[in-house]
């Protein structure tokens, strides 16, 4: 297969699958998701001989001519490069088991065409995205993306808070992309490109690169990667089914922000004072996304804190000027994150659609694959030590410290001990204990199209997937090394080897490991024993209400709300009632209007709008007769 | 045989409503059928004078150029029909709308179908000659022709309010007409030119200084920005469309409207250059002022057809700016403002299709008492949902192209002027902000008390043959846009290689006398 084929491949699948299923399997049973099982399937495969039959150095790269207005050549371009390959890989990796997870878990759902048609467009959608070859490109898969996340968040659209949902996530990407449409135009009319290998080749990084430029294109992983202040949207957009949350709001949609901005830091786009920007919303985000986790007892909402707070590890790790490190855990968290959700899913399945961690408990012998997966995938987003999690999270805080930024270091510790207490607290409440509602005791562990993912995703993806970093190199010539595609490990392996080696050579390996072992013995051991106390409640709630509640409360949402409300609406009203149609319409244009039939009007309205049709189309006739008579007769 | 294709394209309906309007006693079905074909026709010529279209063939870029012998000799004006590579989609997309009106209007019962019908026939034919018209004298008439069908469908089968608003907008539009009438003949005397032929006014207008092209445009501006709905002559859009029959608008909105854009492109930047350059920082204000402050209008709207009115005015907004980049050289604008007008006609075109088939399940267009349709009517849902998506410029739908081209013509005014690029995108977020309030309060959430009384019906043939035709459109050029923008650039190439050539020229001819 050329590239070429499996570019054109790559995106015609999921394309293909969608409208099919749109337009014939809307009631079918089983048509809708057997087309979308293949086509993430044909993904998985075709991403797979692209990936193993390339060396990883010589960017794959086509283009064609999408349209040409003036000076504007639309590229329609793909790019297989050390950046792209990682995430080619985990992106279809984990999509294709999270389909096979979602036809189980959809099982008694009526609408399973429309679910289906629009995983099959999110695929299109977030495919185009890793092989863009220019930021224009980028620009409209990533519109796409974020209309079907819109419309997965909408499935259960007879819900007001799922209505509402969609519409926020809507609306406030297309916030950030204000900002990331107004970098992409600043970029292109600065540099005259907007191309990745153009713009790569260039090397800008030293140049005196406008700092706005870095700083808007931010704004569109700010939006789509739920950061600081547009983090508002990811906790509602749980409103969606499960695997909704597990593929996009966790592993793959919400992480292309930080896939765009590992680009663009290669190509050397972020000015200095851009990077510090992202450093320190990262760090902060990432520290209190972690506390904010343990004030919510949905599943689905504390794993989303979770997820921003591992955005925001990436963005830290971004801003450090490692963005082989971001790429890393961005891969990683995909593993274990997409895990979590999909044990999330397992769980609530089973107790029909219970989300309330409190009203679960004692789910271990009921559900032992699913605990397994959780357990197992929970460690590693604690970072146990050789687990995939460990190998991105602690070089992150490692990288801090490398860089001498002792103030993010110390957040992004915070953040680490926040995630060891959530996922304490969540294992304790959901899998330990006694069962504190029917719905919980009468669970039983899911069937095998939820159970196969969970294991090969959770057991073997979230333990071992950062393995390949453990041996030096791969054999010369290998095509796998670990548990990845060689040519995908080129990047990640090379930027996480160099800070290694920096690290050992300031002597902060051991220490490091010894901080995370404390780290993790003092949060889990603390939650396990501290949230035993309180069956069918929290116990922070029960302890200390006014912290849970600051915890729990939306401060940004309400202020957002209270904008929208009385700021926003007010002005539009006040604009539209008392300027527009008050002054504007009611006083100038009709007065003007008023006048003039009053001085010459009168005959008008007696001889010509005498409102008979009759009249009118009398008077039509006429004009047409006269005008021709005219016309012929000359 | 394609020469001759355009003059049936125009004539076909003209007779098909001659028929209609003074045979009353043409029984219904007889009628119908003879409407359907009068309808059919003109898109499908349109589609075929498109697909066939050769910018390169002619040096004008001129194609399927015909002179029929009607006209006033004396004063140089003729009824020359001719098709350049704006135009050509254009013509297209007019009777693509047509088509989709007449499905609509021939699927609804309405009393004295016939006049009904021969008058949206009327409209349709001025429709088309306005965007085939080479002749700036019959490019105004067919714009009236096109209009007094319209005043007269809204006064007779208009809806609440409909003899004070057809009035009131008639009044408007008369006066904008007639402003920019008055632009055109004052290009005319000013240039000495000897046709109204816009080729030949082009020519004679090569000479003419930046003073006296200056107030010409400045009538073509308020005249035709009128008829646009150009902020802050816009008050009789909204409720015009409002209260017109659902083809009525969707002729109007999508189609005649369109008109003025038209002229200010064709007469107005592609003849007055140094016009529009005088004019451009005015048109930039007033364009945002639709994209801001009429955005705004919109947001507030509580009636579902008055929102996708307000909308369709807010829309415009990036028209004008598309023009006025055009002013500091960037043809990417002007090729912007054509796939813009090319996908608003649809887009808007296929909210109001869908609008009323809302209304004729619920009774009502006030949307705090809808809400929960999409359970009775997916599929409706799904259109609805997929014309807000294409109207608030999401990829896949023509808008896109448009709205991005027209950004992109802007993208030098990011270190000058960066304030009016960011309120020119403000118009990404409030479009999308009341696209999805209107799909949502209508469609999603519990069922309203409205909605439970309602029938349980979805989306009923003629309204998903009419959605679908405009749908499939939108979508077509959403992922090919060069369907549109091949053309339209190569009329933009043409123009770009004309203009100088006769500043260049002499220059070349001292250097050989040398």
């Amino acid at each position: 297969m050329t590239p070429e084929t499996a570019f054109q491949t790559l995106l015609g699948a999921p394309l293909a699958a969608a409208a099919i299923s749109a337009l014939f399997f809307r009631r079918s049973r089983w048509g809708a998701p057997v087309l979308s099982l293949a086509a993430a399937g044909t993904i998985l495969w075709v991403s797979l001989q692209l990936l193993l039959g390339w060396d990883g150095h010589e960017a794959l790269h086509t283009s064609y001519t999408w349209f040409k207005l003036g000076d504007l050549e639309f590229k329609l371009g793909f790019l297989l490069d050390k950046t792209a390959a990682p995430m080619l890989f985990t992106v279809s990796f984990v999509a294709f088991f999270i389909h096979v997870f979602s036809i189980g878990y959809m099982d008694d759902d009526s609408a399973r065409g429309r679910f289906f048609a629009g995983l099959s467009i999110f695929m299109f959608s977030i495919v185009g995205i890793v092989l863009a070859d220019n930021l224009f490109m980028t620009f409209v898969f990533w519109e796409l993306v974020g209309f079907s996340s819109y419309m997965l968040i909408a499935h259960y659209f007879d819900k007001d808070y799922a209505a509402a949902a969609s519409k926020k996530a809507f609306i406030t990407n297309r916030v950030g992309d204000l900002g990331f449409l107004l970098g992409i135009l600043w970029c292109w009319s600065h540099y005259g490109t907007v191309d990745f290998q153009v713009l790569e080749n260039a090397k800008l990084a030293g140049s005196g690169v406008p700092a706005a430029i870095g700083l808007l294109l931010m704004c569109g992983f700010i939006g789509k990667s739920a950061q600081f202040p547009l983090h508002v949207w990811l906790t509602d957009a749980m409103a969606g089914p499960t695997p909704v949350s597990a593929l996009i709001h966790a592993a793959t949609m919400v992480a292309a922000g930080v896939y765009l901005m590992v680009k663009l830091s290669v190509c050397g786009l972020f000015a200095p004072v851009a990077l510090d920007v992202m450093l320190w919303s990262g760090a902060g985000l990432a520290a209190l996304g972690g506390l904010c986790a343990l004030g919510q007892t949905d599943i689905k909402k504390s794993l989303a804190y979770s997820t921003l707070s591992h955005l925001g590890f990436m963005g830290a790790a971004v801003g450090l000027g490692r963005p082989e490190i971001a790429l890393l855990h961005m891969s990683m968290h995909a593993f274990f994150k997409a895990t979590l959700f999909l044990c999330s899913g397992s769980v609530i399945h089973a107790c029909h659609h219970e989300q309330d961690m409190t009203r679960m408990g004692g789910l271990l012998k009921k559900m032992p694959v699913t605990a397994a997966a959780f357990a197992i995938s929970g460690l590693s987003i604690c970072a146990f030590p050789y687990f995939a999690g460990w190998y991105s999270k602690d070089m992150i805080l490692t990288a801090a410290l490398v860089n001498g930024n002792y103030g993010a270091f110390a957040l992004l510790a915070i953040a680490a001990l926040g995630t060891a207490l959530y996922i304490g607290r969540m294992f304790r409440l959901v899998f330990l204990g006694n069962a504190n509602s029917d719905e919980a005791g009468h669970a039983h562990e899911s069937n095998a199209w939820m159970t196969i993912p969970l294991v090969v995703l959770g057991i073997v993806f979230s333990l071992g997937a950062g393995w390949f970093l453990s041996g030096t190199h791969a054999a010369e010539g290998a095509r796998m090394n670990g548990l990845f595609p060689a040519s995908a490990t080129e990047f990640l392996a090379h930027g996480y080897h160099e800070l290694h080696h920096t690290a050992a050579e300031k002597g902060l390996v051991l220490p490091m490991l010894a901080l995370g072992v404390i780290i993790l013995v003092v949060g889990l051991g603390a939650t396990l024993s501290f949230y035993k106390k309180t069956p069918g409640d929290d116990a922070l709630r029960v302890k200390s209400p006014k912290l849970y509640a600051a915890l729990e409360r939306r401060w940004f949402d309400n202020a957002y709300d209270w904008y929208i409300a009385n700021v926003q609406q007010r002005v539009a009203e006040f604009y539209a009632f008392f300027v527009d149609k008050f002054l504007l319409e009611g006083l100038t244009i009709r007065a003007i209007f008023a006048g003039i039939p009053a001085v010459g009007g009168i005959l008008v309205r007696r001889f010509l709008f005498t409102g008979r049709m009759s009249d009118y189309a009398a008077f039509f006739v006429f004009g047409v007769i006269l005008y021709f008579l005219y016309s012929v007769v000359l | 045989m394609n020469s001759l294709l355009l003059p049936l394209a125009i004539f076909v309906p003209l007779i098909a409503g001659t028929i209609l309007l003074a045979g009353r006693c043409v029984p219904t079905a007889l009628a119908k059928g003879l409407a359907a074909f009068a309808f059919l026709f003109p898109a499908v010529s349109g589609i075929l004078l498109w697909y066939g279209f050769d910018a390169s063939a002619t040096a004008d870029g001129f194609n399927y150029v015909t002179t029929l012998p009607v006209g006033i000799k004396d004063l140089g004006i003729a009824l020359t029909l001719g098709l350049n590579g704006l135009s050509a989609p254009l013509f297209a997309m007019a009777g693509i709308v047509g088509v989709a009106a007449g499905i609509q209007a021939l699927s609804t019962e309405v009393e004295q179908p016939n006049r009904y019908l021969g008058l949206l026939l009327f409209m349709l034919s001025g429709l088309l000659g306005l965007f085939a018209s080479m002749d700036a004298a019959f490019f105004y008439f067919f714009h009236e022709f096109a209009f007094l069908p319209t005043f007269i469908l809204m006064l007779r089968w208009g809806g609440h309010g409909r003899y004070a608003t057809a009035v009131f907008m008639a009044v408007f539009l008369t006066l904008g007409a007639m402003i920019s009438l008055a632009g055109i003949i004052y290009l005319y005397n000013t240039t000495g030119a000897t046709s109204f032929n816009i080729l030949k006014l082009k020519e004679a207008a090569a000479t003419l200084d930046a003073t006296s092209q200056s107030s010409i445009f400045g009538f073509l501006l308020f005249g035709l920005g009128t008829l646009v709905s150009l902020f802050p002559f816009h008050s009789w859009a909204p409720e015009g469309y409002a209260v017109a029959p659902t083809p009525v608008s969707m002729l109007h909105a999508g189609v005649l409207k369109k008109f003025g854009l038209f002229g200010l492109i064709q007469i107005g930047a592609f003849i007055l250059p140094e016009g529009l350059k005088a004019w451009a920082p005015w048109m930039l204000w007033l364009g945002l002022g639709n994209i801001v402050l009429l955005g705004l209008v919109t947001m507030v709207q509580r009636d579902l057809k008055l929102l996708v009115s307000w909308s369709s005015v807010a829309h415009m907004g990036a028209c004008f700016l598309g023009i006025a980049a055009f002013a500091s050289g960037k043809v990417t604008g002007l090729g912007g403002v054509a796939v813009m007008m090319f996908a608003h006609g649809l887009s808007v075109a296929l909210l109001f299709v869908l609008t009323q088939a809302v209304f004729k399940r619920t009774g009502t267009f006030v949307m705090a008492d809808m809400g929960g349709l999409a359970t009775k009517a997916p599929v409706l849902a799904a259109l609805f949902v997929a014309a807000t998506m294409a109207s608030v410029g999401l990829p896949g739908f023509a808008n896109f192209w448009g709205e991005l081209t027209i950004f992109a013509s802007l993208a030098h005014l990011v270190k000058s002027q960066p304030w009016v690029l960011v309120a020119a995108l403000t118009g990404i977020i409030i479009s999308a902000i009341y696209g999805l309030r209107a799909a949502a309060a209508v469609f999603f959430g519990p069922e309203s008390e409205t909605v439970k009384a309602a029938p349980a019906r979805d989306i009923a043939f003629g309204e998903r043959l009419a959605a679908g035709v405009l749908l499939v459109a939108l979508v077509a050029v959403g992922f090919v846009p060069s369907l549109v923008t091949k053309p339209v650039d190569a009329a933009l190439e043409k123009f770009k290689t004309a203009a100088p050539a006769a500043i260049v020229e002499p220059a070349v001819t001292a250097a050989n006398a040398e």
